[in-house]
């Protein structure tokens, strides 16, 4: 301690210098799995107050370091060897990165004069990540290490948050060297702009005020930027009418009279015809305009002048032009905003749109059990306690986006730009690790709960509270539709034909289970599961559920 | 967004670290953006390097080519670089002069060329090496290598007159180009 201040500091191993660092910048917990390019970090894990999860399979680590960053607001870390352990964390880099989620990934990497060999366990690493995050390194020199690190966490959750990722030899953790864990990275070329130019501001004020038909359009940027207050206060002050992507579900309550709907693809018909024909002015905050959202960018906005505030600025035209751009970070541009409105009121006059969202407007096919779909999730609605829902890739996620209600259960946490199958579960694991008081919940298909059944087992270890709801339809129900409606019905491939007997899966893994076909249970099971605070699967069989509905439905018209 | 597809030269000040030109190319590459040449090399500043890139894009893929790549943490600077020698037009003047990433630059290029010199030759060949101030590099007694340096029309006319002899080996460096403020002096 002495020579802290004195001097060069002692000498230390890579590994030690990795985990003292994380531990000064309050990571809690790591979800990882070892490897023989990886266990000098391992074995100075465990002497750490960082908390260690051993998850069933890589990608399940990078899924959960993702939900547990979303809940944390801080970025989560994942933690694999080399060569399959690093593959296999690349589909949760790539999720991480099309959704903004700040996740520190750190891999082991095979003896550095082995490097470019062939060696055992050994991929480029480097180069297959460098497009899947937003930063990358591979540390050739003990020397680079620190500063790798600070700049790792620092990358990860400022600007446009995303996934970093250090490649680190297993030569260079087992190395002694003078670490100084105080250094700082330099990074002269990473400048974010937080503060939006008040010029800019001044100016889309303007056009609001002057705007007969204003609409503003949130997407993910809004929560994360921990921005949901500031939003909800300028669109309540303005009467502004609001609608959303699929990234911003649940920032603003279905039932809010000043939300319209959702746009895009498996969005309101509504609301796409507000952004398309009938605004004239559009606050586009935090929306990357992909191509689900804004299916025909010729005729988004046709008619509506376009201001966008976005912290990247690449966003700024990169697929629609826009005439105020605003470059800065969410929470501060808006909090600049509410407090020029708070000086000089604008928008004085009454909304021209209130209360016309319904949710039966949804572009999704109605088909196969959609019905049961909503009884599910209305059901689910009604269990009033704080729950953190995550969802999975499929039909179920754009149900569950349209009708899951009831604003404890909100903002839902959904794969939206990767669009992964099998990132629910670990992700609603991942929440956990984050907040202990909530129960988890994680709505699913059969396909997508396939994925990454395995980390159930986690869930079960650990004695996370967590309810898997598996919307059975016993085939890849959304491929159907697409084959149904764009391949003349002609199917291929989206048949499971072999069931999976779901109760005794969670048995044999040491949780519970329950298969629902009766409607009038949907409701009490649910309850039963979210209640008892022991991991559960309840499989809802939709083939059945939708039979007896029917029937229910013709004895009480007949 | 459609609009008519142009040569535009970018010039980028990068942190000279392990994978950067990876990153620049792979950048370049997984957003589709076309690449026509490109220079890398150190510059007066240790530890930062210089990448003059011609690209071939329309006004708004030309933006997102400098966004996206300034996006990149070790890219220091992106400069959108315009010869001054071609003048640029309404558009691109109004553009000049809201952004301050748009700069006038003198630019150049060089190339090598091996030729076969002889009797039948030495006459197109001694003609092309004075209109052109070629040096002369070296010379094995019966093959010369040449040197050329210009602007890039320069070099594409070398080679046009070069077609009639025969070439044994050429190689284009691509443009580099720097900066200038308003041209006061022609020199």
């Amino acid at each position: 301690m002495a020579s802290k201040t004195k001097g060069s500091p002692l000498p230390m191993t890579g590994a030690k210098a990795l985990v003292r660092m994380m531990e000064d910048r309050g990571v809690e917990v790591i979800f990882g799995y070892p490897g023989g390019a990886n266990l000098p970090i391992y074995d100075e894990l465990r002497q750490s107050k960082i908390q260690h999860i051993l998850t069933r399979h890589e990608a399940g680590a990078a899924h959960m370091a993702e939900g547990y960053a979303r809940v944390a607001g801080s970025p989560g870390v994942c933690l694999a060897t080399s060569g399959p352990g690093a593959t296999n964390l690349v589909t949760g880099l790539a999720d991480a990165l099309l959704d903004s989620i700040p996740v520190v990934a750190i891999t082991g990497q095979i003896h550095r004069n082995l490097i470019g060999t062939d060696a055992f366990q050994e991929v480029d690493c480097f180069n297959i990540t460098m497009p899947v995050t937003k930063h990358n390194e591979l540390i050739k020199h003990e020397s680079d290490l620190v500063a790798a690190i600070d700049g790792a966490f620092y990358i990860a959750n400022s600007g446009r948050k995303g996934p970093v990722l250090l490649d680190i030899p297993v030569d260079v953790q087992l190395a002694n060297y003078p670490h100084d864990l105080k250094a700082k990275a330099i990074l002269p070329g990473y400048q974010p702009t937080v503060r939006g130019n008040i010029g800019q501001i001044k100016r889309a004020l303007r056009a609001l005020d002057r705007a007969e038909r204003p609409l503003v359009l949130i997407g993910g940027g809004v929560e994360a930027s921990g921005a949901v207050a500031e939003l909800l206060s300028l669109v309540r002050k303005c009467r502004l009418p609001v609608v959303r992507t699929l990234m911003a579900t649940g920032v603003i309550g279905a039932d809010d009279e000043l939300y319209q709907g959702m746009i895009g693809t498996h969005g309101n018909s509504l609301a796409n015809r507000l952004v398309n024909q009938d605004a004239d002015v559009i606050l586009a905050i935090g929306v990357k305009m992909s191509n689900r959202s804004i299916v025909k960018p010729e005729l988004f906005a046709k008619k509506a002048k376009l201001i966008q505030i976005d912290i990247d600025p690449a966003e700024i035209g990169k697929n629609l032009p826009a005439d105020i751009p605003i470059v800065g970070d969410i929470k501060e541009t808006l909090r600049d905003m509410n407090r020029r409105i708070e000086e000089k009121p604008i928008c004085g006059r009454e909304p021209w749109i209130l209360g016309k969202h319904k949710r039966s407007t949804t572009m999704l096919p109605k088909t196969d059990a959609a019905r049961v779909m909503e009884l599910v999730f209305d059901e689910l609605s009604k269990i009033d306690q704080k729950l953190h829902v995550t969802t999975d890739v499929g039909r179920h996620q754009m149900w569950a986006n349209h009708h899951m209600t009831n604003p404890k259960h909100l903002p839902l946490f959904t794969s939206g730009g990767l669009g992964t199958m099998g990132f629910g579960l670990p992700a609603a694991i991942g929440c956990w690790f984050a907040d202990k008081e909530t129960p988890v919940v994680n709505i699913s298909g059969d396909g997508s709960f396939m994925m990454n059944m395995q980390e159930f087992l986690v869930a079960v270890e650990h004695k996370v509270p967590l309810t898997v709801i598996v919307l059975n339809d016993f085939r890849l129900g959304m491929i159907r539709e697409l084959q149904n409606l764009k391949y003349g019905k002609r199917h291929i491939a989206n048949d499971f034909n072999r069931d999976l007997d779901y109760p005794l899966l969670a048995q044999a893994m040491g949780g519970w289970g329950e298969t629902i076909v009766d409607p009038k249970r949907i409701g009490p099971a649910l309850k039963k599961a979210i209640q008892s605070r022991k991991p559960n699967i309840l499989c809802f069989d939709l083939e059945l559920l939708d039979q007896r509905a029917n029937l229910s439905l013709k004895e009480k018209a007949g | 967004m459609q609009s008519t597809e142009n040569r535009h030269v970018i010039a980028l000040e990068v942190e000279d670290k392990p994978g950067v030109l990876t990153r620049i190319s792979a950048l370049f590459s997984r957003r589709g953006f076309n690449v026509e040449s490109l220079t890398v090399g150190h510059t007066h500043q240790p530890g930062v390097s210089r990448f003059t890139i011609v690209v071939r894009a329309g006004e708004a893929e030309l933006e997102q080519i400098r966004k996206q790549t300034q996006k990149l943490v070790h890219v220091l600077k992106t400069y959108h670089v315009l010869d001054r020698e071609v003048e640029p037009d309404e558009r691109m003047k109004a553009i000049m002069a809201a952004s301050n990433q748009v700069q006038h630059a003198v630019m150049r290029e060089m190339a090598l060329v091996k030729v076969h010199y002889d009797a039948q030759s030495s006459r197109q060949i001694n003609h092309v090496v004075e209109v052109f101030s070629a040096r002369m590099l070296h010379w094995s007694g019966k093959d010369l290598v040449l040197e050329f340096s210009g602007t890039e029309a320069k070099i594409d006319a070398v080679f046009k007159e070069l077609d009639s002899v025969s070439v044994l080996e050429s190689v284009r460096t691509g443009k580099v180009a720097m900066s200038i403020e308003e041209e006061k002096v022609d020199l």
